[in-house]
């Protein structure tokens, strides 16, 4: 299975989370998965200034040619994608929120009714767009209802990106839980 | 009232966020002492500058589109730096308009959730969110089927510049329509039948010269 990962982890000093992936790619890796693995911070992803160029001037590709064009590639190539971010004030990081926000090239401005009911873009490429899953660090006061909060907008994430999210875990399980639950994908 | 509107629109100054904010504040305005200032997010990098903004801000609105169904990236890099501030005694009240694309308000009522929890955290009194659909095109369509909307809005900003709150009834009927009505359902399936909605894009690809390339698979 190809799987991509985005890691939003801002903070260079928090190695924890940094180590849980490098663990959890390992594990994947070992169970004949192939991995394309992004370090935001590392990248350089300027935030989407809204222009609509993808859509209207270069249709498929973001004006801006930055390491965005490689997470939009390996997204729509990929069977998995997995978000991870430690939680800043009750959401994931801004720079996951930059990534996530440059992948509507990977849609087409037009609008269609999703189940007859409501608007969404449609899809620029055949292909069944990849499921999405969230790992996420909490922070000292999250709670049940951030949780649930986060679950319910990747949700909606995913319908846009014409998928579901599978899961939304907590680092606080352990690397094997979760790469056992993307190898049951 | 003394009010601080961050816009945090990707397009700052030439946004449909700004034109949304220019009806509300022409109704804030109107109430006498009241006096208010625009910081737009896009503009203002420095952390510690717009975290001080805030902290010193009596009133706040924090106004932005709606982006992959959640806030734009800069502006949860805005909330992310006045983080030092939550739970403090003392920060502004805060209230947020959210803008969407989509004709349903209901593609911000997840954001809403976090936005609500997130004036919680910052032990702020909370003024309410403002949620309106279908504010992509609004801007460019004819004034006879803008007045309303834009009326609403004004209002909204004059009642919120009396009582330092949202009108509930106001803010319903601006999130109105919530869902698409059956009848609205039918009417767009209809439209894309004659490929009606397709039009609006493609005058602009038209015009761009990239018509051709609409459908192009970069990464196919």
């Amino acid at each position: 299975m190809k799987i991509a990962i985005l890691n939003g982890n801002s903070n260079p000093e928090n190695q924890k989370f940094d180590d849980y992936l490098d663990r959890l790619i390992k594990a994947l890796e070992s169970s004949h998965n192939t991995v394309a693995y992004f370090k935001l911070r590392e990248m350089k992803i300027r935030p989407c200034r809204g222009c609509f160029s993808c859509w209207l001037k270069t249709p498929g590709q973001c004006i801006f040619k930055d390491d965005s064009r490689d997470i939009c590639r390996d997204y729509i190539n990929a069977d998995f994608v997995l978000f991870a971010s430690p939680i800043i004030v009750g959401f994931p990081s801004a720079i996951l929120k930059h990534a996530m926000d440059r992948l509507i090239p990977l849609l087409l401005p037009y609008i269609e009714l999703v189940d007859n009911k409501e608007c969404h873009h449609m899809k620029r490429y055949d292909r069944g767009y990849p499921p999405i899953g969230l790992i996420i660090e909490e922070e000292g006061d999250t709670d049940s209802e951030d949780i649930e909060i986060v679950r319910d907008i990747f949700g909606r994430v995913a319908l846009d990106l014409k998928s579901s999210c599978l899961f939304v875990k907590s680092t606080d399980i352990s690397v094997e839980e979760v790469s056992d639950a993307i190898n049951g994908i | 009232m003394q009010l601080t509107v961050f816009n945090g629109s990707p397009r700052g100054k030439k946004s449909n966020t700004a034109i949304l904010l220019e009806h509300f504040l022409k109704g804030f305005m109107e109430i006498e002492g009241n006096s208010s200032e625009i910081v737009y997010i896009v503009e203002n990098r420095d952390r510690e500058k717009r975290a001080g903004i805030f902290r010193n801000a009596p009133h706040v609105i924090l106004a932005f589109p709606l982006y992959v169904d959640c806030m734009p990236g800069i502006v949860k890099s805005f909330i992310e730096s006045i983080k030092p501030l939550c739970g403090r005694q003392g920060n502004p009240s805060v209230g947020f308009i959210v803008q969407g694309g989509f004709p349903e308000a209901y593609h911000s009522r997840f954001v809403e959730r976090y936005l609500r929890k997130f004036a919680t955290r910052l032990n702020s009194p909370y003024a309410g969110c403002m949620i309106r659909g279908g504010f992509e095109g609004t801007p460019s369509m004819p004034r006879f089927m803008t007045r309303g909307i834009f009326s609403h809005i004004y209002e909204l900003g004059k009642t919120y510049g009396k009582t330092g709150t949202f009108d509930d009834g106001l803010v319903a009927r601006l999130a109105n329509p919530e869902h698409l009505s059956v009848l609205r359902r039918a009417f767009f399936r209809f439209g894309l039948f004659l490929g009606l909605p397709h039009m609006y894009w493609d005058r602009q690809l038209k015009a761009n010269n990239a018509l051709k390339k609409r459908f192009d698979r970069p990464f196919a």
